[in-house]
């Protein structure tokens, strides 16, 4: 990089702030992508880490002037290698943006884009308020979350983050602040904001962002319900949600997964029988709610070939229940080349498993699959299989991708495009839609600095 | 053969990741958080539970507090423990650790014929680790703290592993009592069909009175406190700063900065 770029980035954030010893840049050229199929990071970059949008907008201004490339990072936690730097570039690291602000009349929170999900779990409980969703691991930057739109394991009930995003500051490519929305629960004047909800930040820097809370639920409990096989298990979740019971969460797992990942961490999976399981997240205002919601859930389950269901109440025994599930992919990580996030309609949830079955026959291969059944966003795993080459994993996986869209599924649910989609975006997307988009790219960004190559060719 | 009779002393707490502190009047606000039973009791009674399916036998939980802690004993209930008993009564309020074993064991005394007494090394919120020695002590039989395994057990004698720094082996002759650590197994969960099963539970409740056959009422509660609490004081969060030294003089402000906080002379 530039020498004199480099010292115009130390006036604008000052000189501690801008990072450019290769060994302390190792730390930000990463994220939790499968390594296979990872971007390669090039070292030639700059890590900047500004205090403040005014500061975010010089360093975009400056970039636009000299057409350089910027990269945004938040908790390194995407995986789809959407934050690794891949040419000469400044990565933006927003972890000195971390102030954030519960406000407990309205119910929402104000939180600078390097607050971390964890920190907002912790200050909206520490305010007495609560945040619904669980939208990934807990190192999430909130910035990261809302440019990637997450989801994760507890969007049934009450959405993704889409859902509770009712103001945002962000910084265009070009270096303007706007400052769109605010503590508003309707509002239909500003109609930008959930044009940068979901867009990866490919349409500017998300600074800060107002996150709506909700009171906190008095009663919660966590079922889990063992079948004997996936066919039985994946039909029984549609009418738990049809019966008129919105769950917080409903997943399913399967024995082998769930085992591994609770040995990976030291733990034991509670349910000795079966080899299926769904797991039920309930969350009310008052106990017998939660009772009678059970109840229901129980005698549907039994009624489609369960086994008996067991019942977490205590908040340690339903955090590890959510913990073991959410190691899953960290626990298969070293034999995964690629973790997938499917979505299709509920109702197809079942069509597509066996999907799954008639592939890894067909393939001689074992394709691993969970996740969040109850809004259809399933994580089949494209497994390390010995002999196989590049050439043979993507063929399985464009077959996978093909048995989603043939019942209506897409591409990604929460974990975006990134880099390592946009190979198979064009079996998803019309050529008229791909234009536009790339349309709306530049009116925003026409030099094409910001995150170039993710999202869109 | 005569069946292994194992209690099980268990505590209602409140959900420690959920609840408050007054700060400033020095108490912890039990109404902000959901009561639950005290974690280690939940190693107890699998540890209990565990024993039942090698040898056969019953379990009884008993719990000291106020009427709402009936929902913990029904919890124990859908685990597996057969008999639950509360005791509850004002005059119990305001134990301090002697008052709390002292009443739990006379409520052993009253079950009576009991072969193992399993209790948590401690509670989340109290921590002391004193009731379950107290009680043995109390009762006059032998006991051992901190059990994270157990290696033998028959109808008269177990063999244990208790983690005191170093692990020991230690034989303890039966009736005895054990507390045992978090290491000791993984709790199961209850069935939901058990969970409903044990909502509409029989839970024996016993008052002061109900004791009075095996006890002197008056060591119970706050009159049998010689210790009491008299303020909970909540540790500040410490603001952590940080400084970067640069330049020339970097070395002799970090000396200076050291020498002031008697770190080096």
């Amino acid at each position: 990089m530039n020498e004199n770029i480099i010292n115009e980035l130390k006036k604008i954030v000052g000189e501690d702030w801008v990072v450019t010893k290769k060994e302390v840049l190792q730390g930000y050229l990463l994220d939790e992508t499968a390594e296979p199929v990872r971007p390669k990071p090039t070292e030639d970059v700059v890590v900047v880490k500004p205090k403040s949008a005014q500061e975010i907008a010089e360093i975009l201004k400056l970039a636009n002037r000299e057409k350089i490339p910027v990269f945004t990072r938040g908790g390194g936690t995407g995986l789809v290698g959407g934050c690794i730097p891949t040419q000469s570039s400044i990565v933006i690291s927003m972890e000195r943006m971390d102030k954030i602000e519960v406000d407990k009349e309205n119910l929402m929170a104000v939180a600078e884009a390097g607050v971390t999900l964890g920190t907002l779990i912790e200050k909206a409980e520490e305010a007495g308020l609560f945040f619904p969703a669980h939208p990934g691991d807990e190192g999430a930057h909130i910035g990261g979350l809302v440019a990637c739109n997450a989801g994760g394991a507890r969007a049934v009930k009450t959405g993704v983050m889409r859902n509770y995003v009712v103001g945002l500051e962000v910084v265009t490519p070009t270096g303007e602040i706007l400052n769109i929305g605010g503590k508003l629960i309707k509002n239909n004047t500003s109609k930008l904001l959930h044009l940068f909800i979901g867009t990866e930040g490919i349409l500017g820097i998300i600074t800060k962002a107002i996150i709506r809370l909700s009171p906190q639920y008095k009663a919660t409990a966590t079922m889990v319900v063992p079948f004997k096989d996936r066919h039985t298990a994946v039909k029984t979740a549609p009418k738990i949600l049809q019966s008129g019971i919105i769950p917080l969460g409903l997943e399913y797992v399967e024995k082998e997964l769930i085992e591994t990942s609770a040995k990976h961490l030291g733990m034991e999976w509670p349910c000795k029988e079966g080899n299926a399981f769904l797991i039920v997240i309930l969350a009310e205002f008052d106990e017998e709610t939660v009772y009678s919601e059970l109840e229901k859930i129980s005698e549907i389950c039994t009624k489609n070939g369960s086994l008996e269901p067991l019942l977490a109440e205590t908040s340690e025994e339903q955090n590890k229940i959510l913990k073991i599930r959410s190691e899953i992919y960290i626990a298969l990580k070293p034999n995964t080349i690629d973790i997938l996030d499917i979505v299709v309609p509920i109702s197809k949830v079942g069509e597509f498993m066996d999907e799954m079955d008639r592939l890894a026959k067909k393939y001689d291969t074992y394709i691993p699959a969970y996740g969040h059944i109850g809004d259809g966003n399933l994580h089949p795993h494209v497994m390390r299989k010995e002999g196989w080459t590049m050439e043979q994993y993507k063929e399985l996986k464009k077959e996978i991708y093909n048995a989603a869209k043939k019942l209506g599924g897409t591409l990604t649910g929460e974990h975006g495009i990134g880099a390592i989609r946009l190979e198979n975006l064009r079996a998803f997307l019309s050529d008229e839609e791909i234009e536009l988009m790339r349309k709306i790219k530049k009116i925003f960004d026409p030099n094409n600095i910001l995150n170039p190559g993710r999202v869109i060719l | 053969m005569n069946e292994m009779h194992i209690i099980v002393l268990i505590k209602e707490v409140p959900d420690m990741n959920k609840v408050k502190f007054d700060a400033e009047r020095g108490v912890i606000d039990r109404s902000s958080a959901p009561g639950e039973i005290n974690p280690f009791d939940l190693n107890a009674l699998e540890t209990a539970l565990q024993i039942k399916e090698k040898l056969g036998g019953k379990i009884t939980v008993i719990s000291m507090g106020p009427p709402q802690a009936e929902r913990s004993l029904r919890d124990a209930l859908a685990r597996g423990a057969d008999r639950a008993i509360l005791l509850t009564d004002k005059r119990m309020a305001g134990a301090d650790t002697l008052a709390t074993s002292y009443t739990l064991a006379s409520a052993v005394k009253k079950v009576g014929n009991f072969d193992l007494i399993i209790c948590g090394e401690k509670t989340v919120d109290g921590d002391t680790g004193q009731v379950g020695p107290e009680v043995a002590e109390l009762l006059k039989i032998p006991h051992v703290s901190y059990v994270s395994e157990i290696r033998e057990v028959s109808r008269d004698r177990l063999i244990v592993v208790s983690e005191l720094g170093d692990a020991y082996l230690i034989e303890l002759k039966l009736p005895g009592l054990i507390t045992v650590t978090k290491d000791i197994n993984e709790p199961r969960l209850p069935t939901f069909k058990d969970k409903m099963r044990a909502r509409k539970a029989v839970i024996d409740k016993w008052t002061a009175e109900d004791l009075s056959d095996v006890a002197d009422i008056n060591k119970f509660g706050f009159s049998g406190s010689p210790t009491m609490v008299v303020k909970v004081i909540i540790p500040q969060e410490r603001v952590k700063s940080c400084q970067i030294f640069k330049g020339e003089n970097a070395v002799k402000d970090l000396v200076d900065i050291f020498e002031k906080k008697g770190v080096l002379k």
